[in-house]
């Protein structure tokens, strides 16, 4: 459920200005309202499939759900746990052999704009593949 | 004083494959520029630093970024503020942003989109000092904290360094490529001259350097088909697109128009920021407009037509409150950031 919008005294405060329109604190709230609707994380998940480029290993198991409203980051992270990559080892991620997105963009965009047959193609490599 | 923000370069684009007015709107965009104040954190200043000189304004491109601006803050910074010897101790490298309200600003966002988010972000609290009434957007200095130590690597996600900052912006165009195009055969196939003059553009705030190359990966908005003209803006003194001044190559391929999708992402008051597949024309074949967009991404926030009751949001891009009949594929050719992302940052009208 989307919680109660804006801070308690919001409306309020509205309301005393002398030249607010009379319903102005009203469609404030109901505009804070539609935007916590927006502000819900996508609950479903997506399945990520890794692939190995290059001379990176491969992976028994590379297929995995991941809830969709997780940061890249987090795939990247994920993936350095399963390669037991320690930090400072270089590891490259890519989507469709093609591009590296920002670590911040979400799990749930990338995969709207750049599933390939309901999956999301990560791939990962340990030298620069792609620039 | 800052060199930033001047326009230094005027030569012209190549006119002849590109429409007057897509340069001109090409070149809008690229010298918007932002008001910056930043000010060392007074906690962290060293021993004998001038503490009354401790604030630097910049009026920074708006499609530059933060690690770009550094070494003209640390030669202020050096000159003016820090007591020599302890000015010596300080790693740049160290050094990250926050701004007043405690935001971690990342150094791979492009400074207009940090600025427009910030805008909009203050839209929803209630409390803001500054006027967020979209009718009167005040352009006032963002206000900018600089920590000299301690950074949050964890959550800056990059190191603030020039080289990661290009690696990042590359694979911003690379993305929005491969969003055109669903390959990024214009992307690799930019020589190695090519791949580092489009950075140095950047890097050097210079339109001609940039859109030399640009101009070989981000679409014309000659018209796909005569059928649909795309409306140019509200003000009838500025046609978009003479239709004489376009080359009637049609069916272009290279089109803004016939692009499989536009590279467009939604930002809203402290996030989330959306993008999915946004075709530059409907399925009835007209032009895929603004608010389209909006009413189909945020329908509570921009009710579709007839829609009769008070505005409830509003939505810039590069700080510019955008006609709601303007076309994705035109904002698309003649608005993206220099990234290649179109940037629609909503706000809460209040």
């Amino acid at each position: 459920m989307a919680q109660a919008s804006g801070s308690p005294d919001d409306s309020g405060r509205l309301a005393t200005l002398p030249w607010t329109p009379g319903d102005a604190s009203e469609t404030a709230a109901e505009a804070l309202q539609a935007l916590d609707t927006y502000k819900k994380k996508d609950p479903f998940k997506v399945i990520v499939r890794f692939k190995a480029v290059g001379n990176a290993p491969i992976m028994r198991q590379n297929f995995y759900k991941i809830t969709a409203s997780n940061r890249f980051q987090a795939v990247i992270q994920f993936l350095r746990k399963e390669l037991s990559w320690k930090s400072g080892d270089p590891l490259f991620t890519y989507i469709n052999l093609a591009f590296s997105p920002a670590p911040d963009d979400t799990v749930s965009n990338l995969y709207k704009s750049f599933a390939t047959e309901g999956h999301l193609i990560v791939n990962y490599s340990t030298t620069a593949a792609w620039g | 004083m800052s060199a930033y923000g001047t326009t230094r370069h005027h030569g012209q684009q190549s006119a002849s494959t590109t429409p007057a007015s897509t340069t001109l709107f090409r070149r809008l965009t690229w010298e918007g520029t932002v008001p910056l104040e930043i000010r060392v954190d007074s906690k962290e200043l060293p021993a004998n630093s001038d503490r009354g000189l401790e604030c630097y304004y910049i009026q920074a491109p708006r499609v530059s970024y933060l690690p770009l601006l550094m070494p003209e803050i640390r030669r202020f910074l050096m000159d003016v503020v820090f007591d020599e010897a302890a000015g010596k101790m300080l790693k740049e490298e160290e050094w990250w942003f926050e701004s007043e309200e405690g935001t971690l600003l990342k150094w791979h966002w492009p400074i207009g989109l940090i600025y427009d988010n910030h805008t909009i972000s203050a839209s929803i609290r209630p409390s803001s000092q500054t006027s967020t009434s979209h009718h009167n957007l005040q352009v006032t200095p963002l206000k900018l904290i600089l920590h000299l130590a301690s950074p949050p690597t964890e959550k800056l996600l990059l190191s603030p360094s020039t080289e990661s900052c290009k690696q990042a912006f590359m694979g911003q165009l690379k993305e929005a490529d491969f969003i055109r195009w669903g390959n990024t055969k214009r992307m690799t196939g930019l020589r190695k001259p090519d791949q580092d003059g489009i950075w140095e553009g950047i890097k050097e705030h210079n339109f001609d350097d940039y859109w030399r190359v640009a101009s070989k990966i981000v679409p014309t908005t000659a018209p796909a088909r005569s059928s649909s003209p795309p409306p140019a803006s509200s003000n009838p003194s500025m046609h978009t697109r003479p239709p004489s001044a376009d080359p009637q190559s049609a069916p272009d391929r290279d089109g803004a128009y016939t692009v499989r999708s536009v590279p467009v992402r939604l930002y809203l008051p402290d996030g989330p920021v959306m993008q999915d597949v946004v075709s530059p024309t409907l399925e009835d074949g007209s032009a895929h407009t603004l608010a389209h967009y909006l009413s189909t991404h945020l329908p509570l926030l921009f009710p579709p037509a007839p829609y009769s009751g008070p505005e409830l949001a509003y939505a810039l891009i590069h700080g510019v409150l955008v006609p709601p009949d303007a076309e994705m594929a035109w904002l698309g050719a003649c608005m993206a950031g220099a990234d290649g992302w179109v940037s629609v940052c909503v706000g809460i009208a209040r």
